[in-house]
């Protein structure tokens, strides 16, 4: 399985540097690494990429919805390279890191070569960003494996996670969306 | 402080990170953060600290945990508050 995360570097949805916002999501040692880092900003957002990417392969796995970054621990190789370890559970993740975005995968069991794109949108409301995304990844889907575009739809659990159906059977494929500011991004294996 | 009461503090705190008006609008106990607001995670994590500035109270990671909804929030907060 596999999840994925894009954070917009310039679009700084949240203000990291205000009081207690290290403590709740980042460990001791990631916060070392934030603060420790040349590129504080772009460190926090990589570590925070990696954590989400890794949470949203957690859910599809386990079924288990929570909000606790802190929980996902991160370790970097490099740059581009960690790991995410939960309950012993361990995501391999690799980042595309721009003067403009972070964008994280992690992968759980995907032996398979996996397709990503991200996508640059100018109009930044929810819905329009939502419906091109699961556009673009419709389009991919069916070049990658001729099927008919309209016949590929997609439907979300109850607990947020999106799947997609062949018609009304459910398909095998796992993938993850994500969106942030002006940016969006779809992966599949 | 009554459901009521509670129910529109939070909905003032979350406003300015939420990123669908309609689900907005009917926010009720049952509403969730992140599935029916869209509220991005990062700015979940704005909301939690807002609450507590708002409340004057503290959450702890594990509390944190279940903040995913409206219902489970006021718990939260009515718990903390009952503590104090």
């Amino acid at each position: 399985m596999i999840g994925n995360d894009i954070v917009d570097l310039k679009h700084s949805a949240s203000n990291w540097k205000r009081q207690r916002f290290l403590d709740k999501v980042f460990t001791k040692k990631e916060q070392f690494l934030v603060l420790s880092s040349e590129n504080q900003h772009q460190m926090l957002w990589l570590l925070w990429s990696m954590k989400e990417a890794a949470y949203k392969v957690y859910v599809q796995q386990f079924g288990e919805r929570f909000f606790n970054p802190k929980r996902l621990v991160c370790a970097l190789i490099s740059e581009a390279e960690g790991f995410v370890s939960i309950n012993n559970v361990v995501y391999v993740t690799s980042s595309e890191i721009t003067e403009d975005y972070v964008y994280t995968i992690a992968n759980a069991n995907c032996q398979k070569a996996t397709n990503s794109s991200v996508i640059k949108t100018e109009i930044q409301l929810y819905h329009t960003q939502s419906s091109l995304l699961k556009q673009a990844f419709i389009e991919s889907v069916s070049e990658t494996t001729n099927i008919e575009p309209n016949v590929l739809n997609i439907k979300k659990t109850k607990q947020g996670v999106p799947q997609l159906f062949i018609n009304s059977e459910i398909s095998t494929l796992s993938f993850s969306l994500t969106h942030c500011g002006r940016f969006s991004g779809f992966v599949y294996c | 402080m009554t459901n009521d009461e509670l129910i529109a503090k939070l909905k003032t705190i979350v406003q300015p990170y939420i990123q669908d008006e309609a689900a907005f609008e009917t926010l009720s106990e049952d509403t969730d953060f992140i599935n029916d607001l869209k509220i991005n995670s990062a700015n979940l994590v704005d909301v939690i600290l807002d609450v507590e500035d708002e409340f004057d109270i503290r959450i702890e990671n594990e509390d944190m945990e279940k903040m995913t909804s409206v219902k489970a929030a006021m718990a939260i907060v009515t718990e903390k508050l009952a503590a104090q």
